[in-house]
């Protein structure tokens, strides 16, 4: 849509939500703030959440960031 | 479908209906009287017909569903609704220019209120179509 690169971020957000008791899309956009879609967007990886967000992310499911979230590039 | 989508397909709705009457109402008027501007009597209850309309439509949304009505834009929502307001903003622009132009050239007074009226419509049809396109496929 918008022609950017998106940057190589990589999530578990919807491994961890169905180890989580299959926590819904919407229980999880829920908990943290944000919109069902939005939940879907950064499943999918067409959006990355802000740093607030990855935090709450985090933080419900008991995990680092890192743990959610990685760059999938190799180092230069 | 989100909320801020929902409610951008019922307004665009609305406001494309309201401006394909305000069209029928022009194209009458210029058959008639030369593209007169409406007389205050018909063009003021026009505008409060807009206006109460759009309260009932986001009323009705809003009884629908309540909670998700309740809840401001979230983080990816936001900066997508002041795109759709931004690109809104220059089609108006370049529409009111356009009046201005035209009116220059043709010194028609009557022109110019329709371009003008026109020109607020397609740019509002336009930012509740942004707001879909940007909400659905956008990041």
């Amino acid at each position: 849509m918008t022609g950017r690169k998106r940057p190589p971020i990589t999530n578990r957000v919807r491994e961890l939500r169905e180890r989580h008791g299959q926590m819904s899309q919407a229980a999880l956009g829920d908990a943290i703030g944000v919109t069902r879609q939005t939940v879907v967007a950064i499943e999918k990886g067409h959006y990355s959440p802000s740093l607030e967000s990855a935090f709450r992310i985090a933080r419900l499911f008991g995990v680092g960031v890192e743990d959610v979230f990685g760059w999938d590039e190799p180092p230069a | 479908m989100s909320y801020r989508e929902m409610s951008a397909w019922v307004m665009g709705a609305l406001t494309a209906a309201l401006g394909l009457h305000y069209l029928s109402t022009y194209l009458d008027a210029a058959q008639g009287a030369g593209g007169a501007p409406p007389a205050a009597a018909t063009f003021i209850p026009y505008v409060i017909v807009v206006v109460a309309a759009s309260i009932t439509a986001q009323i009705v949304l809003a009884i629908l569903a309540p909670k998700r009505a309740d809840t401001p834009p979230d983080e990816r929502e936001r900066p997508l609704l002041d795109r759709a307001g931004h690109w809104a903003g220059v089609i108006q622009a370049v529409l009111a220019v356009t009046a201005l132009v035209t009116f220059m050239h043709r010194e028609d007074g009557a022109l110019l209120f329709h371009m003008i009226v026109g020109g607020l419509i397609l740019a509002q049809v336009a930012e509740y179509a942004l707001q879909i396109i940007l909400l659905r496929w956008g990041s």
